[in-house]
């Protein structure tokens, strides 16, 4: 780089590091603030989880369902069967003696057990994980860089034909039906249409019959079976990240340090990734992390469409009969997922922006 | 610090903006013309991996579609267990009754026929049914498989609540099973039990388990899943690997006795949209598939590989009325509409639906209009109503019962009920998970009211649908069942004695229906060993049901299946009847009997090809990605 030092300390002074001289003699308070924040953020995620188990237990105990009878159904059961069946799944027991044991297994990290499967939720949950983080990491991180590049992008230039066509194509897509999408998607690569041949799976996570373990073939064929679910959620949630950077580029453009920055001399390149990116990150900051928390939940249109066997298609599964342990289970993980990741993000946005120091 | 929100200094910024772009177009235009040849180099190279990858997958779909030894099934659901005492989806009983041997199977005409009991007899008294077990087989591990497992087996399921889960229903009558030696099983009933045969036969019956294996079991039957593999049974398959969530792999048994399945592999996988499967299906990636929609077997048609096989129905969809919820001592609840109580609404509804019209407007043809209560699966258990009291279509005969019945029509056409002097509206439940219902409905409403009778459509989960019924609080709902032969189970949930205690609790009621002759019917085909018997017996409940009018059978659309024909033959037997549908069938016998067409090929790994397009689309991007940095550089390079 062939660039003066000195203009590098001002650029660094001016915008970037926007607080850090700020925030320069409340050096002795710095940590005691952070240590109350923390305990505030930390009480406030505490009260929303245990609303959140008020709130699901009760949603799902109101639920109109027999589950009784949904599993005998086709089945000759005698009255002493179902009365077995009733004494097992504990549904003789009243509301309030439920919701305590649910309570107090969920704060010793239990998930109960599931009636449909009968299996503890937490191996069903452990097994379904896996897959779920795979698909929606990859499908995240792919939108996030899609979206923020080209939110970045037309921001910068809007008006531009690069700013039409992404802000068009993004928004069309957002505004379709992920089930229809993934359809349409399967439709043309895995049977093909036209000139198109077959290219990927119709569905499931490995070709069947093949060899699992670590090898690189197996590697290969999971990649394979990733590519149209991941593709239609990263066509879907993309817009979300163009919509946000841009708007915020926007916002940017006017601003005086950008000019200060251009006088300097800088190329519109670096002063857009040097200065306007970092400031205008925030809202996008939290919307990834908003998109974090639900990650693990998993996109139950999706995962259905093509077959993954992920957490989405679990709960799914659990509505049907309904199974209300598995849902109860995967809801406090949904939930408490969600609010991990906030709890995250305000920790971050501290760190990020200095007005929240302040605060 | 936070940029200025001055207005001033907005407007500054932007002039020095505009005063900074002729620099910038400037220096724009020299980027352009490179940004013009990074598109072109980006575009051929794009097309040229586009190409590669035509190139690399297209030998891939063409092997997966070669025919194999593997044959490729979908699974009708996913798979919890293979403990055949708990196990009670559709998925996992396909599985368990071809790793697992029983008594007696169904043959290709839907009757009993021997498996392991080589012949029975019964006595005297109807009470002692004696089979001979056949001699010198043997389970997967080279251990003897004789009466004495079968005897285990049922007395498990007898004495042990945990083991009588799946299939307790069907030992309830049995007094003791014992096995002298190891080739006759002796089982004593309670009462003349009819239906024997079809106890333990594959997939809708008992499994029989090898007792050295699950002897040890029986303690923690309750949380055992049997996944390790492979699992030690008896059968035309041998289950050897499952994936949780997706598929099974089962190999072929080579010295079944009954012949050995044609291919040496089957996978079966579970897929959680029918869509997904036909794509399957249609690239070659799947052999066979089960429970199509009309729609989608439609659409099948235009492919010259696939196959087409729509077989007659084992189940029926209708619609059942409210004749008055009650419990089992005649105590009346909920708050279905009393006009339904009154037969002669109940027979003009039935008067007033076409039939025939559903099975062309919703099943395309692909079905036959409802009568009988047992669906025409079995020929065995068939009845038509005799002619001359067939209640088909025809509204003005339904006006005129409703006429006589003292309906009157009021002033906007819907008839009042003299008794309780309100328009007649009935609330019609549909599934709201069933797309079928949802076409139904509309034509119903429209029949129905063309006789003076409103309806109000209202759509529930099959949940809720299934929670509301027992409470009675309900006027007509949308029903469908489907039957394996024995037809006992469906014709339970018609008697009285299922009808709810007076707690609410117990009874499988389908629609409270309740007639004592129907009851007296029940017990005697219940024991009734001459098959001829049985039916006219069945037949006879049936004509009870028809003319109750309570569960109006709507119509038995046809099972609909497809097979790569370019991949497999012998899949599906018999031979269609006159309307070009085939006998129902059986997975037992059709994942034995299918041959595969062509050398065995099996499916190639194409993973060399595949290492080959992720390579030249990594190197790819790191061209775009080198070009895109030195055109970012570019000028602090100059």
């Amino acid at each position: 780089m062939a660039q003066p030092a000195a203009l590098t300390e001002l650029e660094l002074s001016g915008s970037a590091s926007l607080g850090r001289g700020a925030d320069t003699g409340r050096g002795d308070s710095a940590p005691r603030d952070f240590l109350s924040y923390l305990a505030r953020k930390t009480g406030a995620a505490v009260v929303s989880f245990v609303m959140l188990m008020v709130v699901g237990f009760v949603i799902f105990a109101l639920m109109p369902s027999d589950p009784v009878a949904t599993l005998t159904r086709g089945r000759i059961t005698s009255a002493k069967q179902k009365a077995f069946l009733i004494h097992q799944l504990g549904l003789n027991q009243p509301v309030w003696e439920r919701f305590v044991h649910f309570v107090l297994n969920t704060f010793q990290g239990k998930l109960g057990y599931s009636w449909q499967f009968q299996q503890p939720v937490s191996t069903l949950v452990a097994q379904r994980l896996w897959p779920t983080m795979l698909l929606m990491g990859t499908s995240t991180i792919l939108s996030i860089v899609l979206g923020m590049w080209l939110g970045i992008h037309s921001g910068w230039r809007p008006g531009s034909l690069l700013d039409r066509v992404s802000t068009g194509t993004s928004l069309t897509l957002w505004s379709v039906p992920t089930f229809w999408l993934g359809l349409i998607l399967l439709v043309l690569f895995s049977v093909g249409f036209g000139p198109i041949p077959p290219l990927f799976p119709a569905g499931g996570m490995s070709t069947p019959g093949s060899p699992g373990g670590l090898s690189p073939a197996h590697f290969l064929d999971v990649l394979r079976h990733l590519v149209l679910p991941c593709l239609t959620l990263v066509l879907v949630i993309f817009a979300q990240y163009v919509t946000i950077m841009r708007s915020s580029i926007i916002d940017e453009l006017g601003s005086p340090y950008l000019l200060t920055a251009r006088a300097k001399g800088l190329r519109d390149a670096e002063v857009r990734r040097r200065h306007a990116v970092p400031n205008a990150m925030l809202p996008s900051v939290t919307v990834i992390f908003l998109q974090l928390g639900t990650l693990i939940s998993g996109a139950i249109t999706v995962e259905t469409v093509y077959s993954w066997p992920g957490l989405g298609y679990l709960t799914f599964q659990a509505l049907q009969i309904p199974d209300l342990p598995l849902l109860e289970g995967t809801f406090v993980i949904f939930g408490a997922s969600v609010i991990v990741f906030n709890l995250f993000a305000d920790l971050l946005y501290r760190h990020l922006d200095p007005r929240v120091r302040r605060q | 610090m936070t940029p200025s929100r001055n207005p001033l200094l907005t407007r500054t910024a932007h002039a020095a903006r505009i005063a900074s772009t002729a620099r910038a177009a400037r220096i724009a235009s020299t980027a352009r013309s490179a940004r013009t040849r990074l598109a072109t180099a980006v575009s051929l190279l794009l097309v040229l991996a586009a190409g590669l990858a035509a190139a690399a997958v297209g030998p891939t779909a063409a092997s997966a579609s070669s025919p194999g030894s593997t044959l490729r099934v979908v699974a009708d659901t996913s798979f919890s267990t293979f403990n055949p005492f708990l196990a009670y989806f559709n998925g996992e009983l396909a599985v368990l009754g071809n790793i697992y041997p029983t008594l007696t199977t169904i043959d290709e005409q839907g009757k009993p026929a021997p498996y392991l009991a080589t012949s029975w007899t019964t006595s005297a008294d109807r009470l002692t049914w004696t089979f001979k077990i056949r001699p010198g087989l043997k389970w997967s591990d080279g251990k003897p498989l004789t009466a004495a497992d079968a005897a285990w087996t049922l007395n498990l399921i007898m004495k042990n609540q945990v083991a009588a889960t799946a299939n307790g229903s069907l030992v309830a009558n049995f007094a003791s099973v014992t096995a002298p030696n190891a080739t006759t099983l002796i089982i004593r009933t309670k009462k003349p039990q009819a239906n024997m045969l079809y106890v333990s036969v594959p997939i809708t019956g008992i499994p029989i388990v090898p007792e050295h294996i699950w002897a040890s079991k029986v303690s923690g039957l309750a949380h055992f899943k049997n996944m390790s593999f492979p699992v030690v049974g008896y059968g035309p398959w041998v289950l050897s690997g499952y994936v949780p969530n997706q598929y099974a792999t089962l190999t072929a048994n080579k010295s079944f006795f009954m012949g050995a399945p044609k291919f040496s592999k089957l996978i079966v996988q579970y897929f959680t949209n029918t869509d997904a499967a036909v794509a399957a299906l249609r690239s070659g990636q799947l052999n066979e598939i089960d429970t199509l929609t009309s729609t989608e077997y439609k659409a099948l048609a235009s492919d010259k590989n696939i196959g087409r096989y729509p077989q007659v129905s084992n189940g029926w969809t209708g619609i059942e009325l409210n004749p008055g919820a009650r419990t089992r001592s005649g105590k009346h609840f909920g708050n279905g509409n009393p006009a339904l109580q009154d037969p002669r609404v109940r027979e003009a509804i039935a008067l007033a639906i076409n039939r025939p019209e559903l099975v062309t407007k919703i099943l395309d043809g692909l079905g036959v209009a409802g009568a009988g209560y047992i669906p025409p699966a079995y020929p065995q258990w068939n009845w038509t109503p005799p002619s001359g009291s067939a209640l088909n279509y025809d509204p003005a005969k339904a006006n005129k019962v409703l006429d006589a019945a003292g309906y009157k029509k009021g002033p906007n056409g819907i008839r009042i009920d003299p008794k309780t002097h309100k328009p007649l509206v009935l609330r019609l439940g549909i599934h709201s998970d069933e797309i079928t219902d949802a076409q139904m409905a509309p034509y119903i409403s429209e029949w129905l009211q063309a006789i003076g009778i409103k309806v109000n459509v209202q759509s529930m989960s099959f949940n809720t649908l299934n929670a509301e019924l027992p409470k009675g609080n309900w006027d007509m709902l949308s029903d469908a069942w489907t039957t394996g032969p024995d037809p006992t189970y469906l014709l339970s949930i018609q008697t009285c004695s299922d009808l709810p205690l007076n707690n609410g609790t117990g009874g499988n009621t389908d629609a409270f229906f309740c007639d004592p002759k129907f009851d007296q019917l029940f017990g005697q085909q219940a024991t009734e060993f001459n098959p001829a018997q049985r039916a006219q017996t069945v037949g006879q409940m049936q004509q009870i049901l028809y003319n109750a009018n309570v569960d109006i059978m709507l119509y038995y659309a046809d099972s609909l299946s497809a097979v790569r024909s370019d991949q497999v033959k012998h899949f599906f037997y018999g031979k269609p009847n006159a309307q070009g549908f085939y006998p129902q069938q059986n997975l037992f016998i059709n994942w034995r009997t299918a041959t595969p067409i062509g050398g065995a090929a099996g499916s190639s790994s194409s993973s060399t090809l595949w290492i080959v397009l992720i390579v030249v689309v990594v190197l790819l991007l790191a061209a775009a990605v080198f070009l895109l940095r030195r055109r970012a550089t570019a000028g602090q390079r100059e």
